[in-house]
């Protein structure tokens, strides 16, 4: 197989976009072509969720290859729930390292709040099994209340290890131009004063508003290549180095232990198997924190803590920014915010962005290896990339 | 219509309970399942009480659980229980747990014991 590089990149700010979707999947194709100075691709993978739901949109790829002028390169759209960023680099990765191609266009695109937030809220809940979730009016945020409760149960993390998460998340994204939320928050305002409960109410207890990622619009774009055409791009060599993707029981009831996030812990093995590298070796990730809690425990399934540790990890300060091991410099899911089919693309946007040494305020000090982990359903359907600087 | 009477599936190889049920047996592959009736009963294993639902709820807020049925099965369900605690003992039912313009569907609620 053929070694893969990223030689292009761009993103949208993640926010509430009033732009038709093509253009937000075009915005950043187009910022990307000129970071690598492409001016046209073999193939082009839009990754997308709900186009056909919320944007009365089919067809997507080929919409977008042709309002980018990119014809007559091929295009398909990759949905894999809030997992198909990852999904879409996957399958450049394997065109490019198959020689089928040489350079390919990744962009990912979601106009969710194009719907109203009832709407919204169910599309997203069809992600759970229909007939043993859905159909008792289970969505995420629910799924996520249960699994925090028993995580708490089993290993003492508390409403205050969550509120911890968030106020980082919030902190980081405040240093990220491209952020959902710029909106510092203290533990004093969400937790502990007479107004918390106004300001931070319950949504599925026990997680409240400030554990739960926003609703947003956004795109990202990574344009991969082979190695001769990135040596020609000039732009620092940064491979994608390994990828992995593993699945989990599609209801979360099934799990042996609802606590243990198998599929993390494989895709994340996987990936950091193929790139030759354990846990410790990353220098900054970005996990995919839709609800604080996911945050502690992925950290602990990609084997950056012992299980049942993340919290304590959390507590000392080693995932922030300066810390052991910088989780979320982006502001993650949480506060640079979570268009669905977009997210995982813009988790590897941050990575490149950090191994080039280009993200100002929120850079990671010599970050030469970064990992993404891109979650899928409620952690039935898990993405993880590793990227080195070469 | 089983499943909405309670009935869940168990393979005719192995034995493994099915919930939900599948095209092939999660434990051994086998292709052949028989109906069966799940107990009542079970334990509360974990909960949350959600106040963001979707629009085709006419409640402010839902009760819902993971219930390991005394069989060991574990099932999804709504509760109908004020205060409920990791643990405690639940009896079901099945009945109407939505609705929608065209259809109703069927599934467990829980109580307390």
């Amino acid at each position: 197989m053929r070694e893969v590089y990223v030689v292009g990149i761009g993103i949208t700010t993640f926010s509430r976009l009033e732009y038709p979707l093509v253009e937000i999947a075009g915005y950043p194709a187009m910022l990307a072509l000129k970071d690598a100075g492409l001016s046209s691709v073999d193939h082009v993978y839009v990754a997308n969720m709900g186009a056909a739901r919320l944007n009365k949109q089919t067809g997507l790829a080929s919409a977008v290859v042709d309002h980018l002028s990119l014809t007559p390169a091929g295009a398909e759209t990759i949905e894999n729930g809030p997992a198909s960023g990852a999904s879409a680099i996957k399958q450049a990765y394997m065109a490019i390292a198959s020689g089928l191609h040489d350079t390919v266009l990744v962009t990912g695109a979601e106009r969710m709040r194009a719907a109203n937030n009832l709407e919204t809220t169910d599309f997203v809940a069809t992600l759970t099994h229909p007939l043993a979730e859905y159909i008792y009016g289970v969505t995420l945020p629910a799924l996520a209340g249960m699994f925090t409760r028993l995580y708490m149960d089993k290993y003492g993390v508390t409403p205050r290890h969550l509120g911890m998460v968030a106020v980082k998340a919030h902190d980081n994204a405040m240093l990220n131009p491209f952020a959902h939320l710029h909106e510092r928050i203290t533990l004093d305002g969400i937790l502990d004063c007479p107004e918390a409960l106004t300001n931070n109410p319950m949504v599925a207890d026990p997680l409240r508003f400030y554990d739960c990622c926003p609703v947003s619009d956004g795109g990202a774009c990574l344009i991969l290549a082979s190695g001769d055409a990135a040596k020609k791009s000039g732009k620092p060599m940064i491979r994608l180095a390994g990828v992995g993707q593993a699945t989990d029981t599609h209801a979360v009831h099934e799990r042996e232990d609802p606590t243990q996030l198998l599929a993390v812990r494989g895709a994340a093995g996987q990936a950091m198997r193929m790139a030759g590298i354990k846990p410790g070796d990353v220098h900054v990730a970005e996990l995919h924190d839709a609800f604080t809690i996911l945050e502690i425990a992925e950290s602990e399934e990609v084997g950056f803590f012992k299980k049942g540790e993340g919290h304590l990890a959390l507590e000392k300060g080693e995932t922030k920014i300066g810390g052991k091991i910088p989780i979320n410099p982006s502001g993650g899911l949480k506060a640079k915010g979570h268009p669905v089919g977009a997210t995982g693309v813009g988790q590897a946007h941050e990575i490149v962005t950090q191994l080039r040494g280009a993200a100002h305020k929120r850079q990671v000090k010599n970050a030469k290896v970064g990992l993404t982990l891109n979650f899928g359903g409620f952690g039935n359907n898990v993405v993880c990339l590793v990227f080195a600087k070469e | 219509m089983s499943h909405a009477k309670g009935n869940r599936y168990q393979c005719a190889k192995c034995g493994h309970i099915n919930y939900p049920n599948r095209t092939l047996c999660r434990k051994c592959r086998h292709s052949e399942f028989r109906p069966v009736a799940l107990p009542k009963s079970g334990r509360l294993l974990t909960f949350t009480h959600l106040s963001t639902l979707p629009g085709d709820f006419d409640v402010p807020e839902l009760t819902l659980g993971i219930v390991q049925l005394a069989n060991g099965v574990r099932v999804t369900a709504q509760l109908d229980i004020p205060r409920p605690k990791l643990g405690m003992a639940v009896d079901g039912e099945v009945q109407v747990v939505r609705k929608d313009e065209y259809n109703k569907y069927h599934g467990f609620v829980f109580r307390a014991k």
